[in-house]
């Protein structure tokens, strides 16, 4: 197992070095850059965008800049933010902690009610046809109208919640920070819980279907435990793997209902460092992300392989 | 597949409760959060639309707000674009003394101070701080976003310490502008990299009302009544403003109608008839100082080349349709680039009001026939264009589609691409576009040399008609050289009517401003310069509606 994790993170140094340089030259290709936003201010002159270019470096060639961004990101230098002059890591830091609460909230809720669903969905017929109608609602529906609709309904016309944000000001108590949080947890983990419902249903009703199952029942084996001690673990191994990915995108994943909720977390200084094209800070964004997805994947199996020892590749 | 019932229901049973819960534990959640009663003179809370990068004024760029309340400058722009001083006694002029025209070309400004002003901590604001800003800009190691005028200063003088005689290289006509960003405290930033100077940018040492108490990033800024401020104990009136970060422009109209934030600058026009029902709150109107307008390409699409080609397409567009159905009514057309606030403003111009029989009969005499799908052509080429407008930016998507029925009726065929802001900013830079739907938000300062003299195309200025008329570049030039006002008011009346005349663009309409604010909060009056709404905002005060 050690072996198998250190052959994978001997794999992952190489393929994140090709990922940087394709999301290098991929961030360089769309047009305009963190200039392009002073050309539209009458205070800025021409003379003032061609000075500002050469002190940002921004005037060498792209390899040349790709360059000296990988020599000082492999020694941890990562920059510093073309916005606001501050280095990318405190700016990438000061967000974290608000984007850890909101997904790691959302992502538990989500699985709860993806398990719930889906076993709810597999041992009842008529539960299982309202649960799939929501479900597909669920994926379809784009976060950014459905969070805006929720923010007119509980927080406009009702009154019940805060419409964003992560505080009220001057509101430190627990109940305040669980309001602010109802609404994008709601959203975030209505739209993962959709998705993974949807997996896990199908995958319990597979194993359902499956001759051992049959001989549990035949030999009396009450169907609660049949349902939970059963058919649940052999259905959840390729669950996890999903889940476990998806987990990353659900850190990364948050950028709109981050936007939409004016949530201090990481996916919306993506959504700004996007629009003012702040390359450190969306570089060192976007190869956090990867990481996260390689090593996620790592750890997906890896845990896949503790739970059903079938899937344990020969050391 | 057989399950028994009573396993089902029990399964059921689990799963409901886990949704329950789940919901209750949410809806529970919502009785902590008191409704807000509004704003008073404690606290006014604002949405505002983006977090700034920095405070330092000499760093940041397009929007000010927040820093206006902290940091003065010399002067600022009043709610009619006129220029009065801050932190300056009075304005220098030629007529009081204040300018001097050197025999080399030269000109020397002198300034003088504001006696009794004081940095937040105490310490005289001087002559000095003057001295060391325009040094601290020049040396050349710092980054500040602009430059200009600076750049032809030579050096200043301190002769006490409320006079700084700024000594220029040649005659600078908006020097009356030079400081209106404000001053850089000398005692604080001598020797310091401003650059990384984190503590000044994150919160800058002022004189203004109000200082930072509190910067939470991706949420917040806290500012704080200023102790012993120059105008007097007695202001600022109201002691807290905290300006909210919403980026989102829905959930910011929607905050402001949840009553979380008490008031939203900036407001777009489309959404100004929902937020008129919305009880306790004014909805405040400016002229603004830029327009709408159709920028004409004469490089990249040769038939705009033609005078007659572009004030038939003028003639062919019914900007009374636009402005009453699109836009609500909530801007008043306008016809050319200077704006009826400003002391340059020339209001007897050409204007070409909406004749498609006229359109028609410019196009023809230009030579552009009707081909047999409506289309005119002249030598083989059509007269097919493509217009760049922002996406996302509902107002211009319809307005183009409008732009694009009023052509095709005179025998234009336009087409429309959507683009984003970021993008569609180097694509005028690079010039590649024949058309291009925006608005331009002028300076203060009413130059339009960078936007119609012939020279001044990209990389050189922002010529993007690419206009090259030599009796409009000589006036415009003339005017950056006359440092008397109403001298140069006059030159720049007169290039008005010649860029009237050339119609090298189609102005469609004024950018007008509106703010939705608090019906209790007095002495709100907006700014349609980039000073911004904020430039008063010590005589602010929470009254009765």
């Amino acid at each position: 197992m050690i072996r198998l994790v250190l052959r994978r993170l001997a794999q992952a140094v190489p393929l994140l070095l090709v990922v940087s340089a394709i999301i290098f030259a991929l961030l360089h290709a769309v047009p305009g850059g963190p200039l392009a936003a002073y050309l539209e201010n009458p205070n800025v002159r021409p003379e003032d965008v061609a000075r500002l270019r050469a002190a940002y470096g921004l005037d060498r060639p792209l390899l040349v800049q790709y360059g000296s961004w990988l020599a000082a990101f492999l020694r941890g230098d990562w920059g510093m933010s073309f916005a606001d002059g501050r280095p990318v890591l405190t700016r990438l830091l000061e967000r974290l902690p608000a984007t850890i609460e909101l997904a790691g909230i959302a992502g538990v809720v989500a699985l709860v009610l993806a398990i719930g669903v889906a076993i709810g969905s597999a041992v009842n017929r008529s539960f299982d046809r309202v649960a799939s109608t929501v479900a597909v609602a669920g994926i379809s529906l784009p976060v950014f109208w459905f969070g805006l609709l929720l923010q007119l309904l509980l927080a406009h016309r009702l009154g019940w919640l805060p419409s964003s944000g992560r505080a009220s000001f001057g509101g430190s108590g627990l109940t305040d920070r669980l309001a602010h949080l109802a609404l994008p947890v709601l959203v975030l983990a209505f739209v993962q819980a959709a998705a993974w419902s949807r997996y896990l249903r199908r995958a319990l009703r597979e194993v359902l279907a499956r001759p051992f199952i049959r001989a549990a029942r035949t030999r009396g084996i009450p169907e609660r435990d049949i349902l939970l001690r059963h058919a649940l673990p052999n259905a959840l191994g390729p669950f996890v793997t999903v889940v476990l990915l998806d987990a990353a995108m659900l850190v990364s994943g948050a950028v709109v209902t981050e936007s939409v909720f004016a949530w201090p977390g990481i996916g919306s200084l993506f959504t700004e460092a996007l629009s003012k094209r702040d390359y450190p800070v969306l570089m060192a964004f976007l190869m956090l992300g990867a990481a996260a997805v390689v090593l996620l994947n790592l750890f997906a199996d890896v845990l896949v392989a503790a739970i059903d020892p079938r899937l344990r590749e020969p050391a | 597949m057989i399950v028994p019932r009573r396993a089902a229901g029990a399964v059921r049973r689990a799963g409901l409760c886990t949704l329950l819960a789940t919901s209750l534990g949410v809806l529970g959640a919502c009785s902590g959060e008191p409704r807000r009663t509004g704003p008073t003179n404690d606290l006014l809370i604002v949405g505002y639309d983006r977090e700034p990068d920095t405070m330092n004024r000499y760093a940041t760029h397009i929007l000010e707000d927040i820093e206006s309340c902290v940091v003065e400058g010399l002067v600022t722009n009043d709610e009619k674009m006129n220029i009065i001083p801050v932190l300056a006694a009075d304005l220098p002029t030629l007529a009081n003394g204040g300018v001097r025209l050197r025999s080399d070309g030269g000109m020397d400004v002198t300034w003088t101070l504001r006696p009794g002003v004081r940095w937040h901590d105490g310490v005289a604001h001087t002559s000095a701080d003057v001295k060391f800003t325009v040094d601290a800009i020049n040396k050349g190691d710092w980054k500040p976003e602009s430059v200009d005028g600076f750049d032809r200063i030579t050096s200043v003088d301190t002769p006490d310490s409320l006079t700084a005689v700024v000594h220029y290289k040649e005659v600078y006509a908006p020097y009356l502008l030079q400081f209106v960003r404000g001053t850089l405290p000398r005692h604080l930033l001598e020797g310091k990299d401003l650059n990384t100077a984190n503590e000044y940018n994150r919160a800058p040492l002022g004189t203004g009302p109000y200082r930072v108490k509190e910067w939470r990033t991706g949420e917040y800024i806290l500012l704080e009544k200023a102790p012993d401020h120059w105008r007097g104990a007695e202001y600022p009136r109201i002691k807290q403003i905290l300006f909210r970060f919403v980026t989102n422009t829905t959930t910011r109209i929607n905050q402001l109608k949840a009553g979380e934030v008490d008031m939203v600058a900036l407001v777009a026009w489309d959404k100004v008839r929902e937020l008129r029902e919305v009880p306790g709150l004014r909805l405040n109107h400016v002229v603004g100082n830029g327009y709408e307008h159709v920028t004409l390409n004469q490089r990249h699409f040769p038939a705009f080349a033609d005078v007659r080609v572009r004030q038939a397409l003028a003639h062919a567009v019914d900007r009374e349709l636009i402005v009453r159905t699109v836009l609500d009514g909530e801007v008043e057309i306008v016809n050319g680039p200077v704006q009826p606030l400003s002391a340059a403003y020339e209001p007897n111009v050409r204007t070409y009001p909406y004749d498609i029989t006229r359109a028609n009969a410019l196009l023809t005499e230009a030579g552009w026939t009707r081909g047999p799908d409506g289309v005119r052509t002249k030598g083989g080429d059509r007269l097919a264009f493509t217009l760049i407008t922002q996406a996302g930016f509902a107002i211009r998507e319809n307005v183009a589609q409008t732009l694009q029925q009023s052509f095709a009726a005179v025998g234009a065929d336009m087409q429309v691409r959507l683009m984003d802001g970021t993008t569609i900013s180097s694509t005028w830079f690079g010039g590649d576009f024949d058309a291009m739907l925006h608005w331009w938000q002028m300076g203060a300062d009413p130059e339009l040399t960078l936007f119609f003299a012939g020279d001044r195309a990209p990389p050189a200025g922002r010529n993007i008609n690419y206009v090259n008329d030599a009796a409009l570049t000589e006036l415009l030039y003339r005017s950056d050289r006359t440092v008397d006002a109403a001298a140069r008011n006059a030159l720049l009346r007169e290039a008005q009517r010649r860029i009237a005349e050339l119609a090298p663009e189609i102005v469609l309409y004024n950018t007008a401003k509106v703010d939705a604010v608090p019906a209790t909060l007095k002495h709100f009056t907006g700014n349609p310069t980039n000073a911004g709404p904020f430039w008063n905002v010590h005589l602010w005060e929470i009254g009765k509606p």
